[in-house]
């Protein structure tokens, strides 16, 4: 696929994720800090520690909800820790799906908090699989030309 | 005129957090700055020390408030019990009134609302005459 199209690719992308809310100014202000520092692969970085951070919290608040006993201070701490990285890279829809669990938590409900625990879970794949596609269109069309970033 | 080189020091526990402030900073005062980071409020405070007994202290301190082993209003605390006068800046998530008022109460400057951006740095930084 020629450079060109696949830069329309990558726009089409953006917009349908900015259309959606799954990602808000905050993700445009990475990607303008990117652009103005020089640092190519700012963004990459920053995504790929949020995936790698939200997994990892996903998983840990899973298994919390699953004990006999549910730690709701504990599950409180990492909802708060996804929300501080979603709004970190504008992971828009994440950080909003946090703020309504963060009230299950506050209402130690272990019903509300998994009912919301599997919508982040959602929100965070979608978005996910979207950051991925939007890395290897970047991938693809800097091996086009190595300059453009 | 050239602007100062300004030392700051950015405590939060979270990498990505630390990753985009580190590069707003850079975006906002130009990038002739030091920026050191503290993963916790103890590592922070021994970092002011340490700064202090090095005759090179910071110029501000960005504050997180959640965080392991010492969140960051004992660290703010703690630093203002050394006598430091350093402008603290709390960052945090959490912006109701009542978190407001307790970094302030621990001894903060100010308050600003995560994520950090340029356009807030560059606020603070001018707030601070630090531009």
């Amino acid at each position: 696929m020629a450079a060109a199209a696949l830069r329309d690719q990558l726009t089409a992308l953006l917009s349908s994720m900015f259309s959606q809310g799954l990602v808000d100014e905050q993700f445009q202000q990475l990607q303008m800090l990117q652009d103005e520092g020089g640092t190519p692969g700012f963004v990459s970085e920053v995504v790929t520690l949020f995936c790698d951070d939200a997994d990892r919290i996903i998983n840990e608040i899973a298994t919390l909800l699953e004990q006999p006993v549910v730690n709701f201070d504990k599950v409180d701490a990492y909802v708060h820790q996804l929300k501080g990285s979603s709004a970190s890279v504008g992971a828009q829809k994440v950080k909003f799906t946090c703020m309504q669990f963060r009230q299950f938590c506050q209402d130690k409900s272990r019903d509300g908090c998994l009912m919301a625990l599997a919508v982040v879970r959602n929100d965070f794949y979608d978005l996910r699989n979207k950051f991925q596609t939007m890395l290897q269109l970047e991938q693809q069309i800097q091996a086009y030309d190595p300059k453009q970033q | 005129m050239a602007r100062k080189m300004i030392r700051v020091l950015l405590v939060d526990d979270e990498e990505i957090n630390r990753v985009v402030a580190r590069a707003a900073l850079k975006a906002a005062g130009g990038g002739g700055d030091v920026l050191d980071e503290a993963e916790n409020g103890a590592v922070a405070v021994q970092r002011v020390r340490d700064a202090v007994a090095a005759a090179a202290p910071y110029d501000l301190v960005l504050m997180d408030k959640q965080m392991p082993v010492m969140d960051g209003h004992e660290a703010t605390r703690r630093i203002r019990d050394m006598g430091v006068t350093t402008p603290i800046v709390a960052v945090s998530s959490d912006g109701l009134p009542a978190d407001v008022e307790a970094f302030i109460t621990a001894g903060a400057d100010d308050f600003t609302s995560k994520p950090l951006s340029k356009e807030k740095l560059g606020i603070i930084l001018a707030k601070f005459r630090l531009t």
